[in-house]
């Protein structure tokens, strides 16, 4: 009888760390997929037009720098998706998100794909490779910056 | 017997708002400290980057660092450091102007500046100002670059 105790004792001890990697890798797995949905939704609804999200989403301290190097704070950047020269973005689509969590910043990293024409016409179509910086604020996560770059990594 | 309570009244109005400020104003130094701390740090990143400081970048990059680069190459802490090291890498003029505290929180800060590089890099020909937005963490008490996105001002 203490043999069996003692068996499933050492089976405990040895299956312990295991366990433990496993439920952190799901908890750390979960989290990542957490901040695809969001920077889907994100980019969902700049498409869409869906303002109101936009505008809780963003923090005050927004920032997007395009690839040309312009910015925009919160209000410019909320201020054309609002206006008569709001672009029409047929597609907005991130793939290859990669997440990076530091507490109460995080920094996803993804590869979108735009197309779409400016008020005038002109098309905006483009492969680009974008970094993202979201943070919490009051238990919610609030985008806070984006730069842009043109994709020449496969060119 | 009205006074008596009318000035209870007041005095403590007095002491609360007293309180408030108090506490909203040492609130605005601890992120007047923030920032004042991202900004110095902006230039530390900078100057070791410059002089092929690895071992300060080491320290300065935390684990889990990624840059975004002009052209969209995407690069970790070890890549990030094997690129200033490279000996076919020029000597870079580097230095950051306009650096603008976006976000500062007693654990997070994110920063804009323009950082006129020239020469080459990671296979990147740097020639002038480029926007940037730098991340900044503290873990373990100690401040650390988590990431920056780099993109070139396009000629107006």
């Amino acid at each position: 009888m203490k043999r069996i105790y003692l068996g499933i004792l050492m089976g405990l001890v040895v299956l312990a760390p295991v366990a433990k990697a496993q439920s952190k890798n799901s908890a750390s797995a979960g989290v990542e997929e957490e901040f695809k949905k969001l920077d889907h939704k994100w980019l969902d609804s700049e498409r869409t037009g869906d303002l109101d999200y936009c505008e809780k989403f963003f923090a005050d301290s927004y920032v997007l720098v395009l690839a040309n190097g312009t910015v925009y704070t919160k209000a410019e950047w909320l201020g054309i998706l609002r206006g008569p020269d709001r672009p029409t973005l047929e597609v907005l689509d991130p793939t290859n998100i990669q997440v990076h969590v530091f507490g109460n910043v995080a920094i996803l990293t993804d590869h979108t794909t735009i197309k779409g024409h400016d008020s005038k016409g002109a098309r905006l179509d483009g492969e680009f490779n974008v970094f993202r910086v979201v943070i919490k604020q009051n238990g919610m996560w609030k985008a806070t910056g984006v730069v842009m770059n043109e994709d020449k990594t496969k060119k | 017997m009205k006074r008596t309570y009318g000035l209870v009244v007041l005095f403590v109005l007095v002491i609360a708002s007293g309180a408030v400020a108090l506490g909203q104003s040492s609130k605005k130094v601890a992120e007047e400290d923030v920032a004042k701390t991202a900004a110095i740090l902006d230039h530390v990143w900078l100057d070791a980057a410059h002089n092929r400081d690895t071992e300060t970048m080491a320290w300065l990059f935390a684990d889990n660092f990624v840059e975004v680069h002009p052209g969209g190459a995407i690069v970790d802490k070890k890549e990030q450091i094997a690129q200033i090291e490279d000996p076919q890498r020029a000597n870079l003029e580097l230095h950051p102007d306009d650096i603008q505290v976006r976000y500062a929180s007693p654990d997070v800060a994110v920063l804009t500046d323009v950082t006129t590089i020239r020469g080459l890099s990671g296979g990147v020909n740097y020639n002038g100002k480029q926007r940037v937005i730098r991340v900044f963490v503290k873990q373990n008490g100690r401040w650390r670059a988590a990431g920056a996105g780099i993109v070139p001002i396009a000629a107006q």
